[in-house]
């Protein structure tokens, strides 16, 4: 079904596409030169630059590679949510709050009516696609999750603020497909963590995308899904894309229970270790997933974004996806 | 008898490790030049040192009576005790709770054998810092400082045994076999918190009110912690065992908690609506924790309303005594609004004394 929507959109795709999460490890001089912007000793628009030629390194590397749905990388964010919020109105920003180890982040404050009042992402996008011919994903972060990442002092309870943040994602995701962008990615991996919750998040996606002609996937990862699933299949997008690789497929025992009914984009490799699994255990993975899944909807990526790895080691782990989805391709 | 007569100001666990002004953030710098080999271990326990005088400096400043060290040298709350033990491996990250924090997860690969103490050191270290703050002026006598312990249950759950395995670490593949360990072990914990001087024990399961079909295993695993508190009882040690739950609506299990044999049970009462009611109108044979305070969120609440809602409840609690505090560690808030946080509960205090201070 989602095939057909795909070539609706004018996208042809090889079995078994290959694409990546999202986020791609910063070159070592954007992330001295975020360092000295954030000390004010770099211009803004001197940081622009080097993020441009960042985001150029990795569309070419993913051409290298032979990716077939590329990102951006992300050069130009620090956090999936914090990048939204510092450019919304409505938001202000907290001191630092830990994320685990020796890792921070300035955690959103919804502090007044957010609203949209022009893209955010869409110049990067178009940035983006203008170097390559593949198709580039417009990459968002869902109501949901900015909700559940941010500290509500505005709204009377969590749903009024996931749905008016929806509404704001909403606003982007036109502008993206105004500009031209046919798959969007609208990460949610705050999905299932509150299970109880899940209506919410699933009326905030309806709110997103109903009526908006492009291939939307969602990215969701570190959850209880057992909890959610089936009923998380009613989300309102056409690949979920999971981290399937660091839980050792368990999820697949899920879908034994009851069908997977959309496209996945089945991450194959973990993004937490500094090595890259064989390509006998990544073939493995794909094997044990076209045991269940129909080979038409599985799309092969990591787990998750590669951010935290090294420039070196992030190319090597999407090198594992590549070789593993054409080796499938061509049998 | 006073209205506050038994209202105790209290942390709850965890607070922010570090702030936004650089002399606040020596720790986290301290981590990341070890991780490049600039500083060595000593130098990271010298800073942790500090830092946890700071902020058990920070809560007495505040006005808590009942203080933490802010559990500022946890990893987080699961593996800095699991991997304290021998045969049990500390593997990937997992979500804790509803939190967007991290932990990393327990995997046992033997029995789990404990060398030394688990956070005993930590704790008279801290307690000695808090004896070395000048106390504040009515406090004599009534500031303390409480060890905290994740519990056997939340332990267990949050743990696995290696799949592979087979002989010592297969007889650890079951929940219960798990949790049975943990609690052991952190009963065994008990004697040398005591000689270091501690008389009231924070554990903390949120797990057990997020997964009550577990609870009869929970429930077991208080046994050798309550005979480790028993037996210290009996050699004329004060101690009291105080429970909290927490990140989950506590409600539905409120009676069933009231009859745990703990002497505290601790409540978050942020997600349940309908909780202030209950144990107004339901009341309490236990002293309670009253984790009023939003522990997870920046929003302020207003200490007018928190005191109306204490003043309803405080009657209905065993000897008028009860523990108010944040719904959970603090670690989750920036510093400068964990700070914030404490200082309502003071004002929470004066309220309900009638001497609302400037």
């Amino acid at each position: 079904m989602s095939r057909q929507k795909l070539e609706s959109l004018g996208l042809k795709l090889p079995l078994f596409p290959t694409t990546s999460v999202g986020s791609f490890p910063k070159p070592d001089y954007l992330t001295k030169a975020r360092a000295e912007f954030n000390k004010k000793q770099m211009s803004e628009k001197d940081l622009h630059d080097l993020e441009r030629k960042a985001t150029a390194f990795w569309i070419e590397e993913q051409e290298r590679l032979g990716i077939d749905v590329l990102v951006d990388g992300e050069m130009y964010r620090g956090d999936m949510v914090a990048y939204f919020a510092e450019r919304l109105p409505g938001f202000s920003i907290s001191g630092l709050v830990r994320s685990y180890g020796n890792r921070y982040y300035h955690k959103p404050i919804i502090s007044g009516e957010v609203a949209w009042r022009s893209p955010l992402t869409v110049d990067w996008w178009k940035y983006a696609q203008s170097l390559t011919k593949k198709p580039v994903k417009g990459m968002l972060t869902g109501g949901y999750t900015i909700l559940d990442w941010s500290f509500n002092e505005f709204y009377p309870d969590r749903r009024s603020a996931a749905l008016a943040l929806a509404k704001v994602v909403r606003k982007e995701v036109e502008a993206l497909i105004a500009a031209g962008c046919k798959i969007i990615q609208i990460d949610e991996p705050a999905l299932s963590v509150r299970p109880e919750e899940l209506p919410i998040a699933l009326e905030a996606m309806e709110f997103t995308t109903t009526g908006q002609h492009a291939y939307f996937i969602t990215h969701a990862c570190y959850g209880e899904f057992d909890k959610i699933y089936p009923g998380m299949l009613d989300l309102a997008v056409d690949n979920f894309d999971l981290e399937m690789s660091n839980s050792d497929l368990d999820l697949l025992e899920l879908f034994r229970g009851h069908p997977f009914t959309k496209d996945i984009s089945f991450g194959v490799v973990d993004v937490h270790s500094h090595r890259t699994d064989s390509s006998e255990v990544v073939r493995e993975r794909i094997k044990q997933a076209l045991t269940i899944l129909p080979k038409e909807g599985v799309w092969v990526d990591p787990d998750c974004g590669l951010k935290t790895r090294t420039v070196e080691q992030a190319i090597e782990k999407l090198r594992a996806c590549v070789t593993a989805a054409k080796s499938f391709r061509n049998a | 008898m006073s209205a506050t007569t038994g209202l105790y100001l209290s942390s709850t666990g965890s607070y922010p490790r570090i702030g936004d002004s650089p002399e606040l953030q020596a720790l986290r710098r301290t981590i990341a030049a070890l991780d490049r080999g600039e500083r060595s271990h000593a130098d990271l326990l010298d800073v942790q040192n500090e830092v946890t005088r700071h902020v058990i400096a920070e809560q007495v400043k505040a006005g808590l009576d009942v203080t933490t060290d802010g559990l500022i040298r946890w990893y987080d709350p699961i593996s800095h005790l699991a991997g304290k033990l021998d045969n049990i491996e500390i593997k990937g990250l997992v979500r804790f709770f509803d939190t967007n924090t991290y932990f990393r997860q327990p995997v046992f690969v033997g029995a789990p054998i404990k060398r030394g103490n688990l956070v005993a050191g930590e704790y008279s270290f801290a307690r000695n810092a808090l004896g070395h703050l000048p106390t504040p002026q009515g406090k004599a006598g009534k500031l303390s400082l409480k060890p905290v312990l994740t519990g056997p249950y939340t332990l267990g759950k949050f743990s696995l045994s290696e799949q592979s395995g087979h002989g010592s670490s297969k007889a650890f593949a079951s929940l219960e076999a798990r949790v049975e360990a943990y609690a052991e072990i952190l009963a065994s914990e008990f004697e040398p918190l005591s000689q270091a001087g501690a008389e009231l024990i924070q554990i903390d399961e949120p797990a057990a009110i997020k997964y009550p079909n577990d609870w009869a295993i929970f429930e077991a695993s208080l046994a050798p912690l309550m005979q480790a508190h028993d037996k210290i009882r009996k050699s004329g040690r004060k101690v009291e065992l105080a429970l909290y739950v927490y990140f989950h609506d506590c409600a539905p299990l409120y009676e069933k908690l009231l009859t745990l044999p703990v002497d505290i049970v601790g409540l978050d009462f942020t997600y349940s609506p309908k909780l202030v009611d209950l144990v107004a109108s339901t009341g309490s044979p236990k002293w309670l924790g009253l984790g009023i305070i939003d522990g997870r969120n920046t929003k302020l609440e207003d200490p007018v309303q928190i005191a109306r809602q204490v003043e309803r409840m405080l009657p209905k609690i065993k000897d008028q005594r009860a523990f108010l505090g944040p719904s959970s560690g603090l670690e989750y808030l920036p510093r400068d609004r964990a700070v914030t946080k404490l200082e309502l509960l003071s004002k929470v205090r004066a309220e309900l004394e009638g001497q609302k201070r400037p």
